[in-house]
């Protein structure tokens, strides 16, 4: 099931995910959320393979 | 230059301080004569006592013990590299403790008067007009501190020897104010006031050429760029009739931004996304996993901290 989630970000949180973009990181605000999504996911669940390979 | 020249010496006797001008390019060497001696130091702009050794933003920067290749930086709106620690022997000093006082004497030891650094500070600082109030929390050289489990500070005894030193050199011109702790009834000096000797020398292009560089930015602001820029010069405060707020990035404005997640991205967010903070707002959970993000993939430093990079 897909879900609309309603990020509220001010002026200033915009200007920083804005020059992100302008980096190339990604073509716009709501493909830079789903990659930031994607990789702090990842990250978290590398943490946890190690955690548990321990 | 290919080698330091020794410009002046000098004697910091028990009890004592030493307003020291030190000019951009000059370095300051505070040794240890008996070993065991805690120096408290602080520094302000020679041409402009409003900029001064900010120890909140040096231990934001550097952490609680900085030492050798890191800096002392002047406080907000400034917040400019005003001294380089070229060589520390010990490696141990304190950012933490704020410079002892007369009333931390008389409250925990019922001297009525008694050394501290606090009035140390005031009594060299007189020297070039400046009054007590202007004393700012001291960079502790050789002291030995931590935080304890339950969040408090603590000092114990220190380790350093004879002929051990902290070389700190100006990259303004600067007033500096070392002085001998007053503390002999703590661990701060291992219960003992001894002299400090004080070296200034001109340095060498090699010690020049350690310094890192450090970003020059736009935010580091100096008095022609205050809206108001006179220092005040009677005690009294009272408000000003025709003052109008002019915060910055004023009024802050939400906008809110819809993000479609599939199912795939749902089971992601859901497995990591911050409950134990947010409870069901979603919106405010994936507006902080956004922004850890950010922090963990392009921030440089440690938080507040800039990026010092090489020469």
């Amino acid at each position: 099931m897909t879900k609309i989630v309603k990020l509220r970000l001010n002026q200033q949180q915009l200007e920083l995910i804005d020059r992100t973009i302008a980096q190339g990181v990604a073509v716009d605000r709501e493909t830079l959320v789903r990659l930031a999504l994607r990789e702090y996911a990842a990250a978290r669940k590398a943490d946890t393979v190690v955690e548990t390979a321990r | 230059m290919t080698s330091r020249q020794i410009i002046s010496e000098f004697i910091l006797e028990p009890g004592t301080g030493k307003a020291i001008e030190l000019l951009k390019g000059q370095i300051l060497r505070i040794e240890q004569v008996e070993g065991g001696q805690c120096a408290d130091f602080n520094c302000f702009n020679l041409h402009d006592y409003k900029e001064f050794m900010h120890c909140g933003r040096t231990r934001t920067v550097h952490g609680f013990h900085p030492t050798t290749g890191t800096f002392m930086w002047s406080a907000p709106p400034r917040e400019r590299a005003m001294l380089y620690i070229l060589e520390d022997t010990v490696g141990r000093n304190d950012v933490l403790f704020p410079r002892c006082s007369a009333y931390v004497y008389e409250a925990a030891y019922g001297f009525a008067v008694h050394t501290n650094c606090h009035d140390i500070q005031a009594e060299a600082q007189r020297e070039y007009g400046l009054t007590p109030d202007d004393v700012h929390d001291s960079f502790n050289l050789f002291m030995c501190t931590g935080v304890d489990e339950d969040g408090h500070a603590f000092m114990t005894r220190q380790t350093s020897k004879p002929g051990d030193y902290v070389d700190l050199l100006a990259l303004m011109d600067v007033l500096t104010v070392p002085n001998v702790c007053g503390a002999d009834v703590m661990k701060t000096s291992n219960f003992a006031l001894k002299p400090l000797k004080l070296t200034v020398s001109a340095a060498s292009d090699v010690d020049l050429a350690k310094v890192p560089s450090v970003p020059i930015l736009a935010s580091q602001r100096t008095p022609k760029d205050f809206r108001n820029p006179i220092i005040k010069t009677d005690r009294p405060l009272r408000r000003d009739p025709a003052y109008k707020a002019e915060f910055p990035n004023t009024p802050i404005v939400i906008t809110e931004l819809p993000i479609r997640l599939t199912r795939e991205e749902v089971a992601m967010f859901n497995a990591v996304k911050r409950t134990d903070i947010y409870g069901d707002d979603d919106a405010a959970a994936l507006r902080d996993l956004l922004f850890s993000w950010w922090e963990e993939r392009f921030l440089q430093a440690h938080a507040g901290a800039p990026a010092i990079g090489n020469p």
